[in-house]
């Protein structure tokens, strides 16, 4: 396991004096500067949904493994969501009933979870086994289902989705009968959930026998429920990935959890979601290792990959696109605003993503394909949003007309919750400041505080949605 | 263990030289199918934008060459299925063995051509898509698809965005057509409505945009004065520039802030003003219908001197019908009908009606034989058509038998998909195929424009 590594064998002599220090380690010899703020955002976004001022802060002072501790392990004492519950329209959320509250209610749980990697897991599960269409009920229990698994064994995930009744519906698994095995859920289980390729037609379609005999059952009151029928399942022999046998359902998810392409297949989806620069053969093998080492555990891989170097590279030049629903749960989060609206839901549909909607079972691009004209004009209107009714509202009369242009910039910046801002975009908004008053005369200028407070709503505007914030 | 069904990649077959001239090096930096995540990669527009030449002003360009051919994409997403849709009615017999579970009673007919068409497919304005047909202004291709198709849904729609039969990242085919014929000023010549690019108009260099609505697109900040909105502007473009970083996502997020900018700007001055909207549709079109709104959408802005060269557009529905196939094809057809028939009432009375054309396509077809579910597994040999006043009516392509099925029970390719699109190229936007579709003097031509 990568989780700690043991310190070199202290030198003859030199070791009642001194603490042992690894010589190659550059992070290690800078001690505690080797772990800055810079870092702490980094891995706050790429693990969850950006950090606080105050998280910053305080993680840069612990140190980077206990960060990371933090992140992967979460506090003693459980998950817990942090600050108020929100409301809309005055009442609280109602996510089975009320259009949207579904979204809004996962939305809330990034936003205030002390265990933000949990909630990005399960992002990525809902990505990975993408599910659409079915009952509010039946996507919440999926979702459930998600969050308790979310760093735990690919395997018995697995086994659970195969058999959650939201995939058994979309999927149409549920009905595919020894008669008639409806081949959906084993091509997908193939191509999108474990292996990517290397199987063939006929591996897709003897693997749809194998999987046969779930019956949906419905009343005049809708959905009751799935059930195994074993007479309905296709007991013959069946040849699947070079393997002969009378399989059923678990040797089938057997047969792919253990398959050697899935190990690479799955490490290297889960480093895409965390690191933006593909990762190298060396990397892929490092990270396949450690997850067949642990009986295809989550937990590992993914803490080996928010200790690489790579998720670290060049700090001041962020590379990975948010996605829809990271950028807004985490502007919520980093400016310490809370979900009081519907806006969130439309806003991120509008940006190309619906919690609960993936627009196939591939799930969403991710990347750079979240960016289009359409989209940056949608993640710019959140701004209106957060700067009206977020915590970086700008109160009338408290700012004066007289403020010094870099002044009001640093208000501004603290105002949204101190993210990272470079050199470059510090002088492009001090800049903006320095001529926001161009067109009132030099002589009215100190009593136009009307101005002030435009240029403070525009500043928080541009750091919370400019082009900068759409990177982490 | 050879797949049976894995598109043979022919495209490999190609020179090297040649390839290169169809793939952009830099596009090919991560798997773009086989690791699930991303899908086809397509940085639209990845070459570096030159932020100096944005010229602001580029109505003239447009202006200059108002009445440019339109070629619009009208993708319906899941494999949609041939035998329901145009049901062969000459072997009505064998249509019933194949689909008791889903087969369609008594189909109104398609003149004398042995056809069959959903009924829902006569909803809409003038009778729907059959109503055009009937007027000689839809021609349909059945049997499309390309040989030995593969039938991961992915895989498949990734190789008729790009024209490619390859699995690595490339620019869509009219957005290749778009680089090499396009402006490189205007990203409202190659239009997505939608929130997403389609990546059927992903681009190697030229500017392409994504929207909703011509409406939602200005970069607005609430509580401020007109007169401070040029300082906004400039400080959007500044920190657009401050954006530093490598690699695809940093370049992307640079380049769509430029075009988000752009197109708020260029669609300006169709703003509502005084009660009046200058994009108002001219027909009625299906109330509550995303598909319809983005169709009419769409031709109110092909209608305007705004340089729409080329479209896509996706249908709503369900055509990935495993199950419940009777209702949600017949919805999805519905929707698909009645918004088709709108936008070429609505492209008529415009009077633009006569320089759109419109592709419908869809990844692959269904299996003729039926499942248990009433529904239909993916299938070779789909279906398409051609719609616009200048599209040739009628049946256009073989349809394949019912009874002599490939190996795996699939209906047998009778046209590639490729021969349509070199056609459209030559017959429609009236440039060389070949420099879109790699050896597409292989393919041969329909004839589907007159």
């Amino acid at each position: 396991m990568a989780r700690r590594r043991s310190a070199p064998a202290p030198r003859a002599g030199t070791a009642a004096r001194r603490p042992p220090r690894p010589a190659a380690s550059a992070a290690r010899r800078r001690g505690s500067s080797g772990w800055t703020e810079a870092h702490v955002h980094r891995l706050f976004w790429r693990a969850g949904f950006g950090a606080t001022a105050a998280e910053a802060r305080a993680w840069a002072a612990r140190g980077r493994a206990a960060t990371i501790d933090w992140i992967v392990d979460g506090p003693p004492g459980g998950t817990k969501l942090h600050g108020p519950a929100p409301r809309v329209d005055g009442r609280k959320l109602d996510p089975v009933n009320e259009w949207g509250h579904d979204q809004l209610w996962w939305l809330d749980r990034m936003v205030r979870s002390n265990r933000p990697l949990v909630e990005k897991m399960t992002l990525f599960w809902h990505d990975h086994f993408a599910t659409s269409e079915q009952d509010t009920p039946r996507m919440l229990a999926q979702n459930r289902l998600f969050r308790s698994h979310a760093l735990g064994g690919f395997r018995p995930l697995l086994k659970q989705v195969t058999r959650d009744p939201a995939m058994q519906l979309f999927l149409s698994l549920a009905d595919s009968t020894k008669e008639h095995p409806n081949e959906n859920y084993a091509r997908e289980l193939m191509e999108l959930f474990t292996l990517g390729r290397g199987y063939s037609e006929r591996d897709v379609r003897e693997a749809a026998r194998a999987l046969t005999g779930y019956r949906s059952k419905w009343t005049n009151k809708g959905f009751q429920g799935i059930r195994y029928e074993a007479e309905e399942h296709d007991d013959g022999v069946k040849r699947i990935l070079g393997r002969r046998g009378r399989f059923g359902v678990d040797q089938v998810l057997d047969l792919v959890c253990d398959h050697p392409r899935h190990a690479p297949f799955l490490v290297t989806k889960l480093w895409q979601f965390f690191v933006a620069a593909p990762p190298s053969p060396a990397t892929v093998r490092a990270l396949a290792a450690t997850y067949r080492r642990s009986g295809l555990q989550v937990k590992p891989v993914v803490r080996q990959i928010l200790e690489h170097p790579a998720l670290y590279r060049n700090l001041a030049a962020p590379d990975l696109v948010k996605a829809p629903v990271v950028y807004i749960a985490g502007a919520l989060r980093t400016t310490g605003s809370a979900i009081t609206d519907n806006w969130p839901v439309w806003l991120s549909s509008t940006m190309g993503q619906q919690l609960f909607q993936p627009p196939s079972v591939a799930g969403w691009d991710w990347g750079p394909r979240w960016m289009s004209s359409n989209a940056v004009r949608q993640r710019f209107v959140l701004g209106n949003y957060v700067v009206n009714y977020g915590r970086p509202r700008v109160r009338r009369g408290a700012y004066k007309a007289s403020l010094r242009p870099d002044r009001a910039v640093a208000i501004a910046i603290a105002a949204v919750g101190s993210p990272p801002v470079s050199a470059a975009e510090r002088a492009a908004l001090t800049r903006l400041a320095r001529h926001w008053f161009d067109d009132i005369p030099k002589s009215w200028r100190d009593k136009a505080d009307w101005r002030a407070e435009s240029l403070q709503r525009t500043l928080r505007h541009l750091l919370i949605a400019g082009p900068g914030a759409q990177l982490c | 263990m050879r797949p049976v069904h894995k598109g043979c990649d022919d495209f490999r077959q190609t020179s090297a030289a040649a390839r290169d001239r169809w793939l952009v090096p830099r596009l090919s930096r991560r798997q773009a199918i086989g690791g699930g995540l991303g899908g086809a990669l397509a940085i639209w527009a990845g070459r570096a934008m030159d932020f100096g030449g944005v010229i602001e002003a580029a109505t003239a360009e447009a202006a200059a060459a108002p009445a440019g051919r339109v070629l619009v994409s009208v993708f319906l997403p899941g494999g949609a299925d041939l035998l329901d849709t145009l049901p062969p009615v000459g072997q009505y017999g064998t249509y019933a063995d194949l689909r008791p579970g889903t087969k369609l009673a008594s189909p109104p007919l398609l003149g004398g051509t042995g056809l069959g068409i959903h009924p829902s497919l006569t909803e809409g304005i003038g009778g729907g898509v059959k109503g055009l047909f009937d007027a000689g202004k839809v021609g349909f291709l059945p049997g499309i698809d390309y040989a030995n198709p593969d039938l991961s849904h992915f895989h498949s729609r990734h190789f008729w965005e790009t024209g490619l039969i390859s699995e690595r990242a490339a620019p869509g085919w009219l957005g290749r057509w778009l680089d090499r014929h396009g402006s490189a000023e205007n990203p409202l010549q190659g239009l997505t409505l939608g929130s997403t690019l389609s990546p059927v108009l992903a681009t190697g260099k030229a500017p392409v945009a994504a929207l909703e609505s011509p409406r939602d697109v200005g970069l607005d900040v609430w509580g401020t004065e007109d007169k401070t909105r040029p300082r906004l502007l400039a400080a959007w473009e500044q920190l657009t520039h401050a954006t530093r970083g490598g690699g695809d996502g940093p370049q992307s997020v640079r380049t769509a802030a430029v075009l988000a900018k752009r197109v708020g700007d260029r669609l300006a001055p169709y703003a509502e003003k005084d009660g009046k909207d200058p994009l108002a549709p001219v027909v009625a079109y299906p109330e509550d219908d995303g598909f319809s709104t983005r169709l009419s959408r769409l031709a109110a802005l092909i209608a305007q001197p705004l340089g729409v060269r080329v479209a896509a557009v996706q249908a709503d529905g369900e055509f990935d019908t495993h199950d419940n196939q009777p209702e949600d094809l017949a919805r999805a057809l519905r929707s698909v009908s009645q918004g088709l028939a709108a936008f070429q009432a609505d492209l008529e009375a415009r009077g633009v009606a006569d320089r759109v054309m419109t592709l419908v396509w869809s990844e692959f077809g269904r299996r003729p034989k039926g499942n248990e579910s009433a529904g239909s597994d993916h299938g070779a040999g789909g279906v398409a058509w051609v719609q616009g006043n200048h599209a040739v009516g009628g049946v256009l392509t073989v349809y394949p038998s019912l009874t002599a099925l490939d190996r795996d029970d699939n209906l047998r390719v009778t046209v590639d998909f490729r021969k349509v699109y070199a056609s459209l190229i030559e017959g429609w936007l009236g440039t060389g195929a070949d420099e879109v579709i790699p050896r597409a003097g292989a393919y041969g031509r329909l004839s589907l424009v007159r």
